[in-house]
């Protein structure tokens, strides 16, 4: 403890540019999330929809898909596009990448990293798009189709458009476990924030000033809280507003691990 | 195919062991899960407000926290710090610490799902708080956490991964799979047999899971 606190020990913080650096390496990692989970959102909605498809087949295969990707280790996926993606796909990234964006992007890495990250969390959010969809009372799309809409009709003006509302508190919560895997990257030589603390705690920048391991990763393991934290928080406001709207009870997404059930005091 | 199953053969020992330590760690996390997430779902049911709020500060900060970042914490940054820690004690203890704050709040949820009125009634029986607690609350919460516990069992067995790949260099499936790909340059098959091991193992956690649900589980 008296180690942890040892002001002389957070000394680095202080020295030089070693706070930017690593706040930047974690604003990297904030953008990798963000990228991830737009094509996530958008790959998550195509195979929910085939999975609810009336193709027995399209179904069959989506949910195949979801299945396998769902429950296959994240870093598995990412180490694995890392290793056997062409490289020739790499270099069509790096050759793509606008000159702005920050110099970790310009690595063909990220773009195995991302499509491990969207391969990963489509098939978590097509889960629970799908729950949202499954949560609303049958009434609503049998009203749309007496009402004369078409299958697709219904989906697009009565179904989705509900359902997906309720998915979103769900998403959020994931997002927390987004930011959290974006760390994985660093597996695979992007540098983000822990390849940066590793920079910093090996370093002789200031040779004067040691910057002690533990003291570096408990700093970035406090820059995530701070972060997770606001965003649990934001996700349980949507969705006591949510219900509070719907008058619906939580929806479950089974084998989520971050979508337990939220205790109710009695 | 005949070539995959012919370089399963060749390097059945090495996956072998792989699977093995990956299923130690991930037995060993979770008994060290079960304990921590009981004791802080303990704490935040407490009737003491001080104890609730050191439960709620332990679940937002290890839910909050990348696994990596405590990997790296616990291996390199405490054996920097002198403490002589081992590979496996590391990584069983970051994991086992990191889902115990996701056991605490499944159980917690379990808890107050044992409706309010059931816990007045037991204690104008005569029962005592510890009573109602042994006999009334616990054996339904049990059985309303099976689905959830099972949730996290298998959040663990892929997130074991992430200690074999962590400098922590455990020779758990996925390192095996590296180990076996650098030598032969052969990737798709190492992985292939990989991803079999591990949705071996997830499948067969849901089949259990499903089993003791359809036994114990009440739907509420």
């Amino acid at each position: 403890m008296t180690y942890l606190f040892d002001p002389g020990n957070w000394e680095w913080l202080f020295t030089g540019n070693n706070a930017r650096f690593i706040l930047e390496g974690f604003l990297i990692n904030l953008e990798i999330a963000l990228i991830a989970m737009v094509f996530a959102l958008a790959v998550g909605l195509a195979l929910a929809l085939a999975r609810l498809s009336r193709n027995p087949v399209l179904s069959f295969v989506a949910g195949l898909w979801v299945d396998v990707f769902r429950n296959l280790p994240l870093i598995f996926l990412i180490l694995y596009l890392a290793l056997a993606l062409p490289t020739a796909w790499r270099d069509v990234w790096e050759e793509n990448v606008p000159d702005w964006a920050p110099e970790a992007f310009q690595s063909g890495f990220v773009f195995a990293a991302l499509v491990g990250l969207v391969l990963y969390n489509s098939a978590v959010l097509a889960e629970i798009m799908r729950a949202g969809i499954l949560s609303l009372p049958r009434g609503q799309s049998e009203a749309a189709r007496a009402l004369g809409l078409s299958y697709r009709q219904s989906m697009r003006h009565v179904i989705l458009p509900q359902g997906l509302r309720r998915m979103v508190p769900a998403t959020v919560s994931q997002l927390i476990t987004l930011n959290k895997d974006t760390t994985l990257v660093s597996i695979i030589a992007i540098t983000e924030v822990m390849r940066r603390g590793r920079i910093v705690t090996s370093s002789n920048f200031f040779a004067a000033v040691e910057a002690p391991v533990l003291h570096v990763f408990v700093f970035i393991g406090l820059l995530f809280v701070l972060v997770n934290y606001a965003l649990s928080r934001l996700s349980r406001r949507l969705e006591i507003g949510e219900r509070r709207r719907s008058g619906a009870a939580r929806m479950e997404v089974k084998g989520l691990e971050d979508q337990i059930p939220a205790a109710e005091p009695a | 195919m005949p070539g995959l199953i012919s370089f399963l053969g060749d390097h059945f020992d090495a996956f072998a062991a792989g699977f093995w330590v990956t299923v130690r760690l991930v037995a060993g996390s979770f008994a060290i899960a079960m304990v921590v997430g009981t004791l802080i779902a303990a704490l935040r049911v407490a009737p003491v407000r001080w104890l609730q709020r050191l439960g709620a500060l332990y679940v937002e900060t290890f839910r909050n926290v990348p696994l990596l970042v405590l990997l790296f914490i616990s291996f390199a940054g405490l054996r920097r710090a002198g403490v002589d820690i081992n590979a496996w004690v590391a990584g069983m203890g970051s994991l086992g610490l990191y889902t115990g704050a996701y056991v605490a709040e499944a159980l917690r949820s379990g808890v107050f799902s044992v409706g309010k009125g059931q816990i007045e009634a037991s204690l104008s029986l005569g029962l005592s708080y510890r009573k109602t607690l042994r006999h009334v609350v616990l054996p339904q919460a049990f059985r309303t956490v099976i689905s959830p516990l099972g949730s996290l069992m298998i959040a663990m067995i892929k997130n074991s991964a992430i200690i074999g790949v962590s400098l922590l260099a455990l020779p758990d499936l996925l390192k095996q799979a590296r180990i076996v790909s650098s030598q032969t340059f052969r990737t798709d098959e190492a992985f292939f047999w990989a991803a079999v091991g591990y949705l071996v193992l997830t499948v067969a956690a849901t089949l259990l899971i499903r089993g003791l649900e359809r036994r114990y589980a009440i739907r509420r």
